[in-house]
């Protein structure tokens, strides 16, 4: 296996990658001085998943929302008991995720990194799923949707993208449903798996204090080859309007203050690499000059007490959907949507400023580099972005390239009012 | 101790520098330490929020939240630490190296003498904060305290604490409380602020890749403060004895039961048994290899998540678990049970293997980010130990089974909490 080695000047970082004869893309991003190494081990595989063709046959298969997630839970019971229990007695600690278009697994360790490395490898690769480990599942995944019933931040999160979507799955809860998961059997998992976790439709990637020479040796050796190369997996989502599906959406929960999320469908989709790198860049750099701290939207929010600290932005950016979001608690969120779009409507017709422009660029490099300091979330987000075909090492590049005028044009595009929908939670009418 | 180099500035002043070539970022924390009780808690909790919206230099948020930007969006963050009864004030900021940004240099001294200018120069009229941001701080700060019922988990780990030590100075809550808010105005927190700056100790850690000769001579000149002649650390009371174990049941509309055990340890950081403790927890519920997960969530499948933490400065420790509000009691005989085990010396090979080399692995890891380092050097000073890393690690291997079994006798519920759904 050949590895190709990449020097970035900027960053002082050097990132390997090479392609396993399995088809698995391995990387490999040595950090001197680092007392934890960390491997994500990572599937193209998540909750929007759930129609499909698998390849080599004809017909369409359509499984129960929450299999990706649950598939997560089920791969760390092996023939032989709990794999965490091997993570365990090494002292490493291993978890997994699932998110709307990933699933990984993954550890951290302070000694014996290959070991752990050969554990990782091997219990991804060795599914064993029983009907009374499966029915066993249901229980403890039937409480994790419970905990996330009592979770307005989540809450309000996917409200907000059932009103955004007519019918793309990204509206649909990760873990599913009680309902959902009561309809998931082993021969439906053992299905899901044959199809989303072949090595070609998959990444390795490690951070830490590690060799790279080494770590595609433990590959080599403990990646097993499928008979036959992967055919292409079609992956079928249902036609999405580029309307949203509902201006606003309320639920009334157990909170101290309203809650809210809203923001924009993006209309501009269907490519990844970098146009979607730069999308994203230029997406947070105009989240920042609408209604970053510096802003005096943000200030007057604040100042009149309609925003406090647990206001946020952020942008979605994914190859077949997109949304920015704006939100956190406030008091009267009709208020906050009113005068965001009053603000935005404002600068449409007056236009951005430059100067703003080029300051916040300087806080969007700062971000950047900050990531790297945190493996966990670096090595995380890189493999979100690959799956993207974007490679992180690109983003000063990209990021340099971005003019004013990018700026002006995705303002222009993007941020309308027919596409914005608001969630609203509300705490409960008191007797 | 370790990994830090210690300056004393003057009494009660230290800085403590950690030198670190591997981020790509310098840190730096400023801790006023109070001693936490019910008078004083929700001053100071407002105090931070109130000098973090303006200074002499930048007398507003909107030129704060600028500058920050044009320092390479440069972190400023405030607010309240609790570490047993020591409520502590932080105020926190990082920023980028010099080496990757070589248009722009010395963004680490920018940060530091705005540091000063936010904790001592705060814009004041007529010898009084400014009323407007003490009023509108005030509102964030009742929302602050309120909306811990927001997220369910904490709010029931928070409130069995609440009830545990009802009557001590540890039930206080770190923000203090609404009703104490109403007394509050511009006059007599900008007293309280006078006060407490000239009669607090103040722990200032950096770390980076800096100069430390530098940066100490930069902290010793602009951190030119008049103390008062006593400046004390605050202390926290352990309690020996559960009076009378306490049962609490509350009420809300929630889809999940959340179960609180509040325990008496009894043990200090600075006793021998405080690592046997470390290990207890670990056995009992620090994770995948646990007594508690495998037998509550894998064996009975009653929960998602059960875990034990101790609160050590306070000598307590906390069970959490969000589980069906029928299986209330299922639960509680199991969690219950799995302790008896380890009281009986039930306790595999796998268990407490797991759980120190688990132990090793999560003290070694903290080396990794700046924050975690300066808040284990923090929990040392408040906790009157003097333990690195290494230190640490040592202590940690060398428990026995026996030692755990030997804590296991000591620790004693005080304090079952229940949060349920009203309709049921």
């Amino acid at each position: 296996m050949e590895l190709q080695q990449y020097n970035h000047s900027i960053l002082k970082e050097t990132l390997y990658h090479s392609v396993d004869k399995s088809g698995l893309n391995v990387y490999v991003l040595p950090k001197k001085g680092y007392s934890k190494s960390y491997a994500i081990f990572a599937t193209h595989y998540g909750s929007i998943d759930s129609k499909f063709v698998m390849p080599g046959e004809d017909k369409e298969t359509e499984v129960p929302d929450g299999i990706a997630h649950f598939l997560e839970h089920k791969l760390f019971e092996q023939k032989e008991g709990n794999v965490f229990d091997q993570f365990s007695r090494l002292g490493s600690s291993a978890n997994a995720f699932t998110s709307f278009t990933t699933t990984a697994y993954l550890f951290s360790s302070t000694s014996k990194f290959y070991e752990n490395l050969d554990i990782l490898l091997n219990f991804v690769q060795n599914p064993y799923f029983t009907d009374e480990s499966v029915q066993k599942e249901r229980g403890i995944i039937g409480q994790e949707i419970r905990m996330y019933d009592d979770e307005p931040n989540w809450r309000v999160f996917f409200n907000f993208l059932g009103a955004l979507y007519h019918h793309h799955p990204v509206k649909k809860d990760i873990a599913g449903t009680i309902e959902s998961i009561s309809k998931i059997n082993k021969e439906i998992l053992y299905k899901c798996y044959n199809t989303f976790y072949h090595p070609a439709n998959m990444i390795l990637f490690v951070v830490g204090e590690v060799e790279p020479d080494k770590i595609i040796r433990h590959v080599d050796k403990n990646i097993v080859a499928k008979e036959s190369p992967q055919g292409e997996i079609k992956r079928i989502y249902p036609e999405e309007p580029t309307t949203v599906y509902k201006q606003k959406v309320e639920q009334n929960l157990s909170v101290s203050l309203p809650l809210f999320q809203m923001g924009f469908k993006d209309i501009d989709i269907g490519y990844g690499g970098i146009a979607l790198l730069k999308k994203d860049i230029v997406t947070r750099i105009i989240l920042e000059m609408i209604i970053g701290k510096s802003t005096s939207l943000y200030q007057s929010l604040y100042e009149q007490g309609l925003i406090n600290d647990t206001f946020q932005t952020d942008f979605n950016a994914e190859i077949n959907y997109g949304f920015t979001i704006f939100g956190g608690e406030s008091i009267h969120p009709e208020k906050v949507q009113q005068e965001i779009m009053h603000e935005i409507n404002r600068l449409q017709r007056d236009g951005l400023d430059k100067a703003v422009f080029d300051r916040i660029k300087k806080v969007i490099i700062g971000r950047f580099l900050r990531q790297f300091n945190n493996i966990d979330r670096l090595a995380n987000n890189f493999v979100a972005n690959l799956f993207k075909d974007i490679n992180l090492f690109d983003y000063i590049k990209t990021y340099q390239s971005i003019t004013f005028d990018d700026i002006q044009q995705r303002f222009t595009k993007h941020f309308k009012n027919d596409n914005m929908a608001i969630s609203i939670i509300k705490p409960h009418e008191t007797n | 101790m370790k990994g830090l180099e210690k300056v004393n500035l003057k009494e009660g002043l230290n800085l403590y520098y950690i030198p670190t070539e591997k981020f790509k970022t310098s840190t730096m924390s400023i801790c006023i330490h109070r001693q936490l009780s019910e008078e004083d808690a929700t001053k100071n909790a407002l105090l931070p929020y109130v000098l973090r919206r303006g200074c002499e230099k930048f007398p507003n948020a909107q030129a704060i939240a600028q500058y920050l930007e044009s320092l390479y969006g440069a972190v400023f963050d405030c607010g309240i630490n609790k570490k047993g009864e020591d409520q502590i004030i932080y105020f926190t900021f990082e920023v980028v190296n010099d080496e990757y940004i070589p248009e722009d240099r010395g963004l680490l001294q920018k940060i530091i003498e705005f540091s000063k200018c936010i904790i001592f120069n705060p814009v004041t009229e007529n010898q009084c904060f400014k009323k407007e941001y003490v009023e509108q701080e005030k509102n964030k700060l009742k929302d602050l305290i309120e909306g811990l019922i927001n997220n369910k988990v904490t709010y029931a780990t928070e409130r069995c604490f609440q009830e545990m030590c009802k009557g001590e100075k540890f039930g206080t809550y770190e923000l203090g409380s609404a009703k104490d808010l109403e007394a509050i105005d511009e006059k007599n927190l900008y007293e309280h602020y006078k006060s407490i700056i000239k009669s607090s100790p103040i722990d200032i850690f950096i770390t980076g890749t800096a100069d430390a000769g530098q940066v100490t001579e930069l902290v010793k000149n602009l951190y030119d403060i008049e103390f008062n002649r006593e400046v004390i650390y605050p202390t926290t009371e352990i309690i020996a004895q559960v009076k009378k174990q306490k049962n609490i049941v509350e009420e809300l509309d929630v889809a999940q039961g959340k179960l609180s055990l509040g325990f008496r340890t009894k043990i200090s950081p600075r006793e021998k048994d405080y690592y046997s403790l470390i290990v207890y927890n670990g056995i009992l519920g620090g994770g995948p290899h646990s007594k508690l997960f495998n037998n509550v969530r894998e064996k009975l499948s009653l929960a998602y998540y059960v875990f034990s933490r101790l609160e050590k400065f306070k000598g307590l420790m906390l069970i959490s678990s969000g589980i069906e509000v029928q299986n209330y009691k299922k639960t509680l005989d199991e969690i219950l049970l799995q302790m008896e085990e380890i009281k009986k010396g039930n306790i595999s090979d796998y268990e407490y293997q797991s759980t120190i080399n688990s132990s090793i692995t999560s003290v070694n890891s903290l080396k990794d980010n700046s924050f975690y380092m300066i808040d284990y050097y923090l929990g040392q000073l408040v906790g009157g130990t003097d333990d690195s890393f290494e230190d640490l690690i040592v202590k940690i291997s060398s428990v026995q089974k026996e030692d755990v079994i030997s804590v296991a006798q000591k620790i004693e519920l005080d304090t079952i909490y229940f949060l349920k759904n009203k309709n049921k």
